[in-house]
């Protein structure tokens, strides 16, 4: 301890202060067994999925219809489908966000059980650091889901034998603009248990449900196939397909920032304006 | 300058009032006793001014600026109910997430030697969940002490120490307050403990400050009184009586007879050939006097 007779009054600048938060957050995302067994669940549903895929009736002998005849129709569809008519048109690398969404409802909800934003917030008064720093830290997390989604999917797609071929730019670039929209996804499940946060299940649940992208789907089936769907996440996510190309990035990058900025504003009033523990 | 400024302040949960116009004033280098019944609205006075709670009305000062203030608020230590700890890390791992949190320059040094002064340097490498309560009391008062605070605001830190860990506790309290100028605001239902190290008091009831006094006001508004034991309890009380003299027999039995001297009870008794066993002068302890306003008010 140092001689505090004469005090002194420093303002912690904004980098100082996210770059501790950052450090703290990485640390635990890296030191927890939550971040490892996501990316393996990522890497499973894939496997999981096309391993399943035309499996044959153990009753009937008859084998169903293949959900897939390309690997990479396990990554993204081959054109913007909102309007979805079929699990293989849905299922795909949006689903880690659904399972993303639950990681980081467990992370934030960790913050909360153990009492460490005590600590935190009692120090730190500026709420969009926290926001920041979890988004970041969440976002960084469901990229790398979408990585190991992609490698669970290629080894899957190499076992069943399924055809490989593809128009490389365009599978990178839906790649890329599902990863970049896992920031945007990200700062809608920190907002979100940031409001249920004296509820924990309740923000596992709405995460979950978000996550789904359902109210697009909904809107979707009204509206049909609309670019304006883009707006949003869900929307964003699934124009980001193997059609893509630069303007796809484009717009998920500007969509996925759009929506972190506005989700990180609303979550820094709503703990500005209320109790925080 | 003092260390804390709260005036008129409230805070409403829903249709309840928690604070209802609370004044509070803590001087700078103050080890100050924040004491109330279950409710009276200290962990919400504590939580406001750590920024965890916001208040429905009145100001609040630290070190004459708004509570709200960034740069006031990194120099608060805070321990409130109990340590905000990841149960699955290391104790060690606890700490050092909660100096890169402050931004600490050398936070190994600072970790060792904090761990070093609640004597839980063995213990850094314990997962959190396995620490007993006095060990995880005193990992909350470590982690309060991280980044040289100064204003500790500390909510039942001896809760579940053990008498030598009460001890230690209390030694590091003193010695931040005398020799390093830090303020703390401790609350704690052991009163017997906050006496010996406490050099404020404010008592709160119903949200509101009853009373507020340094210990050298408390020590001269507490009674003298001296205690007693004879053959005849009774007998004593009557004699005493008559010398206008008003004597309370106490849980343990022993008569306690006030404004008066161990002298002058064993003279008066002597006199009526009531021999006395056992007589001292004593005074009205924090508990006691606690007790008694307390009682007061109701």
């Amino acid at each position: 301890m140092q001689q505090t007779t004469t005090l002194t009054f420093e303002k912690p600048s904004f980098s100082r202060r996210l770059h501790g938060m950052l450090g703290v957050d990485f640390y635990r995302l890296f030191h927890t067994p939550l971040y490892y067994i996501f990316l393996a669940v990522a890497a499973i549903i894939p496997a999981m999925i096309l391993g399943t895929s035309g499996m044959e009736n153990p009753q009937t002998g008859v084998a169903a219809a293949p959900l897939y005849t390309n690997v990479w129709h396990i990554i993204a569809a081959e054109t913007p489908t909102y309007v979805v008519s079929s699990i293989a048109e849905y299922a795909n690398m949006n689903m880690v966000f659904i399972f993303g969404g639950i990681m980081v409802s467990i992370f934030i909800g960790h913050d909360y059980k153990s009492g460490y934003v005590k600590q935190l917030f009692t120090t730190h008064p500026k709420k969009q650091d926290y926001m920041i720093a979890k988004i970041l830290t969440c976002a960084f997390a469901m990229a790398c889901m979408c990585l190991t989604y992609l490698l669970g999917a290629v080894a899957a797609g190499l076992l069943t034998g399924l055809s490989l071929s593809v128009d490389v730019g365009s599978l990178v670039c839906a790649i890329l603009g599902k990863m970049i929209m896992s920031l945007g996804w990200a700062a809608l499940y920190t907002f979100l248990n940031i409001i249920f946060r004296k509820f924990f299940g309740v923000s596992i649940a709405s995460s979950f449900f978000f996550g789904t992208g359902l109210p697009i789907i909904a809107a979707a089936a009204l509206l049909g196939n609309n670019a304006i769907l883009n707006l949003f996440l869900y929307g964003s996510s699934v124009f980001a397909c193997l059609s893509s190309g630069v303007t796809t990035l484009l717009v998920c990058l500007a969509c996925s920032v759009v929506w972190a900025v506005i989700y990180t504003l609303l979550g820094t009033a709503i703990l500005n304006k209320s109790d925080v523990y | 300058m003092n260390a804390i400024e709260i005036t008129g302040l409230t805070k409403n949960f829903g249709p309840k009032q928690a604070l209802a116009g609370l004044d509070m004033t803590v001087p700078k280098g103050a080890i100050y006793g924040f004491l109330g019944e279950n409710g009276s609205g200290k962990s919400t006075t504590e939580k406001i001014l750590c920024g965890l709670v916001r208040e429905s009305g009145g100001s609040v000062r630290i070190f004459g600026k708004p509570h709200t203030d960034s740069d006031v608020r990194s120099t608060i230590g805070v321990l409130i109910e109990s340590p905000g700890c990841f149960p699955n890390m290391s104790v060690w791992e606890n700490m050092m997430l909660q100096a890169a949190n402050l931004g600490c320059e050398d936070a190994k040094r600072e970790v060792t030697e904090v761990l070093k002064l609640v004597h839980m340097e063995g213990s850094a490498s314990n997962k959190y969940k396995n620490c007993s309560l006095g060990m995880k009391q005193r990992i909350g008062i470590a982690m309060a002490l991280l980044g040289d605070p100064a204003l500790l605001v500390l909510d039942e830190p001896i809760n579940g120490l053990d008498a030598d860990g009460m001890r230690i506790v209390r030694e590091v309290l003193v010695e931040l307050a005398a020799n390093h100028g830090v303020t703390v605001l401790v609350s704690s239902h052991i009163l017997g403990e906050l006496e010996k190290i406490a050099t404020h008091y404010g008592i709160i009831r119903g949200g509101k400050m009853l009373r507020e006094m340094s210990a050298a006001e408390l020590d001269a508004s507490c009674r003298t009184y001296t205690t007693l034991r004879t053959r005849d309890q009774l007998r004593a009380q009557e004699i005493l009586a008559q010398q206008g003299k008003r004597a309370d027999i106490d849980e343990s039995g022993a008569l306690r007879a006030f404004d008066t001297t161990p002298a002058e009870v064993a003279a008066w008794l002597y006199a009526q050939n009531l021999l006395v066993g056992e007589i001292a002068g004593a005074k009205i302890s924090l508990e006691e006097y606690y007790t008694d306003l307390m009682k007061e008010g109701r």
